[in-house]
């Protein structure tokens, strides 16, 4: 679905990203984690193209990210992604911020987004919120609603950008039951986040980056049992001392 | 197509170069007396005394609702009047400039009192508190510990602020006073060239204006570094 | 000093025969507010969309927008007046410039020259308005339009836009109530605006206080009803749970 070939990406003389390169297959779950700086989030925003990259290949269901051809929008609308800010849309109303890209990129009339919309916001339990504006819920609802316009569009795979750093504690687990439920249904997830646990749960492989380079990609129970290198160790030792 | 001819603009130049002398003049002592005053009227403004803050926020507010032009007219028609009257001076003098200068003064302090008022409230509270807990007056707190805070993060704005107050020094042209932009005018009319003339003067306000802008735009890069430390 | 005060002065018919001095006021006034808003207009669409150019994501497009802020704003509104009133006509095609000296009436030439330099010397302001509105917003909300699919101009039109302008009213208000005091430069090319109705009427009354004091007075009517126009709009376009929203 998802397959990352040699990408490296610089900013001015600062390398970024390293000859990174993965795969991610149909119905996988990957969690990508590493510490702050190491190239996570950049590269995740570079399999949707948010993030331009200098060499290598990135190709999501078939299609070139980096090929100047490639319509880029159109790849967009079939990758659902999630920040680490929700970004909502703060002028718009909750079923406003479901609908606007059913209407405006897939074509769908007004009606039937909405209908849609309603339908993934009661399943992250919130259909009662549908006509306030995003600066009345709290973080954990934004994010949930996030992920709910993220699914309008009928996405063929999830990119998560650390959903739940910024979220107060009391929040966080009420985002993670959404994605585990996700997972559990089958959809292609790559998730950059430092919540370990979700990825015991049910991550197939994890992949640790530091420095731009990607320097562990192993199965789950690899990785947690016995971490090859001595970076990823720590990083580990470090993550569950919180 | 118009055929230009610049031959005028050489043997001008002194004249204009007077005419900028007096659009000096009246920017740098606007600037003075209108920071000073400015600072009177925004200290007023916050002071704890009703009366004083009343009057500073009507000043404040009549000065910054009326054209700059409406201003320059009352200075230039009725203050002058006034003033003769007043010093029974000799109907002759010429007291435009002296006009124009006051007329300025007063209109920027306006401007200048809300980016000092600005300055100074961005200065923490705990400041003032800290200030008057060792034993400080209202007025040595703002003299000693508020202004010099205020005014480092002002300069940007103030100078900006004459940048404008110069390229507004042009509508003297209205009393006939041959400020750089009335010189211009007069040489252009005289010689027919008014094309020409207005343009040029176009470029040097062009000139002076970009170049100020830029070294006040480097200036609050140097002050931002110094304050991100 | 003995002054005579005569306000009764607005009520007697003006030397023009045909109306009161109160008559040549309010159409003064009337030109004031027609021009400032039409300039307005033109102030508000350049200065949007040369405020989205200098956002872009492009060398060209942005260096325009920033040519274009530092032209009309490091020149006095009075010498751009100037070159658009007297040079401009002698610039352009000798057809166009003709047809704009002699086929429109002199009141007419001023009026555009007015508008078209009031609109634009605005615009520049209303750019960098704009620029520092879509500026401020976070990033990620760029990033998650286009991640929904939208295009980039899409993304603007339905995303950054919406929340920038709201940001930047309180900035446009002030812009706004700059266009109607700089209005009163366009005396200077003979448009009888207010301030040039004021200037004519001392000449023929002799009655100067009055007058001015009126002009003045009508020029802070001006400001204090843009102003509450603008606060109700404000209100109006207040994101709930946003920015001192409910």
């Amino acid at each position: 679905m998802i397959s990352i070939d040699n990408v490296s990406k610089h900013y001015g003389s600062f390398q970024v990203l390293t000859d990174c390169t993965t795969q991610v297959k149909k119905g996988e779950v990957i969690v990508v984690c590493g510490p702050s700086g190491s190239g996570k989030s950049t590269l995740i925003k570079c399999v949707n193209g948010l993030e331009p990259f200098q060499s290598g290949n990135i190709i999501v269901d078939g299609i070139s990210v980096g090929d100047p051809k490639t319509n880029l929008s159109k790849l967009r609308s079939r990758v659902g992604m999630v920040f680490q800010h929700f970004e909502l849309f703060p002028h718009m109303s909750i079923t406003d911020n479901l609908s606007i890209a059913q209407e405006k990129v897939l074509g769908r009339n007004r009606d039937e987004a909405r209908a849609k919309g309603l339908k993934l916001l009661e399943r992250v339990g919130l259909k009662a919120h549908a006509d306030k504006f995003p600066g009345q819920l709290s973080g954990g609802q934004q994010q949930r609603v996030a992920i709910a316009r993220a699914l309008c569009m009928d996405p063929i795979c999830m990119l998560f950008d650390e959903p739940t750093s910024a979220l107060d504690p009391e929040m966080i687990n009420e985002v993670l039951d959404v994605m585990v439920e996700l997972a559990q249904e089958g959809m292609t997830m790559m998730c950059v986040t430092h919540e370990m646990g979700f990825a015991r749960k049910v991550a197939n492989r994890v992949i640790f980056m530091d420095k731009g380079q990607i320097v562990e990609d192993d199965s789950k129970d690899a990785f947690f049992g016995a971490p090859r290198s001595e970076r990823a160790r720590q990083f580990l030792a470090k993550i569950l001392q919180h | 197509m118009y055929d230009f001819d610049w031959s005028s603009i050489p043997g001008a130049l002194p004249f204009l170069w007077d005419g900028m002398k007096i659009s000096l003049e009246i920017t740098v002592s606007a600037v003075i007396f209108g920071v000073v005053w400015g600072t009177l009227l925004a200290m007023m403004r916050l002071a704890p005394v009703k009366p004083l803050a009343w009057f500073a926020a009507g000043y404040v507010n009549l000065f910054r609702s009326i054209p700059l032009v409406m201003v320059l007219l009352w200075f230039f028609l009725i203050v002058p009047q006034l003033l003769r009257s007043f010093f029974n001076l000799d109907p002759n003098t010429d007291v435009r400039l002296t006009s124009a200068m006051i007329g300025f003064a007063l209109f920027e302090s306006a401007y200048y009192s809300e980016i000092i008022r600005a300055g100074i409230q961005s200065v923490p509270k705990g400041q003032v508190a800290a200030a008057s807990a060792l034993g400080m007056t209202y007025a040595q707190a703002m003299r000693l510990v508020v202004l010099p805070q205020a005014f480092r993060n002002m300069v940007p704005l103030l100078l900006t602020q004459a940048i404008v107050l110069f390229q507004d020094t042009s509508l003297v042209y209205m009393s006939a006073l041959a400020d750089f932009f009335g010189a211009a005018y007069k040489v252009g009319d005289r010689d027919g060239r008014l094309v020409e003339l207005l343009l040029f003067a176009g470029a040097v306000y062009f000139f002076i204006c970009f170049a100020a802008s830029q070294l006040v735009r480097r200036y609050q890069k140097k002050l931002n570094a110094h304050v991100a430390h | 000093m003995n002054y005579q005060w005569n306000w009764g002065i607005f009520l007697s018919p003006a030397a023009s025969g045909d109306s009161t001095y109160l008559g040549w006021m309010l159409s003064g006034l009337q030109t004031t507010v027609l021009l400032s808003l039409s300039a307005w207009a033109i102030a508000l669409a350049l200065g949007s969309l040369m405020g989205v150019l200098r956002t872009v994501p492009n060398k060209w497009l942005s260096g325009i927008a920033s040519a274009y802020v530092e032209i009309f704003r490091n020149i006095p509104l009075l010498v751009q007046l100037f070159i658009w009133y007297f040079v401009l006509p002698e610039l352009l095609p000798a057809s166009l410039g003709d047809a704009f000296k002699q086929k429109l009436d002199p009141v007419t030439q001023q009026f555009v020259s007015a508008m078209v330099c009031l609109g634009f010397f605005t615009s520049a302001r209303v750019c960098e308005q704009v620029r520092s509105g879509i500026n401020s917003l976070p990033r990620g909300q760029k990033n998650a339009g286009l991640a929904l699919g939208f295009t980039l101009p899409q993304t603007y039109r339905h995303v950054l836009l919406p929340m920038a302008f709201r940001l930047v009213v309180p900035p446009l208000t002030s812009e706004f109530l700059n266009i109607f005091k700089n209005s009163a430069v366009c005396s200077t090319i003979g448009l009888l605006e207010l301030a040039a109705q004021g200037r004519q009427l001392v000449d023929y009354t002799a009655q100067p206080y009055e007058s001015f004091i009126a002009v003045t007075l009508l020029y802070v009517l001006i400001n204090v009803v843009v102003m509450t126009l603008m606060r109700h709009l404000e209100n109006k376009t207040r994101v709930p749970g946003y920015l001192g929203g409910k």
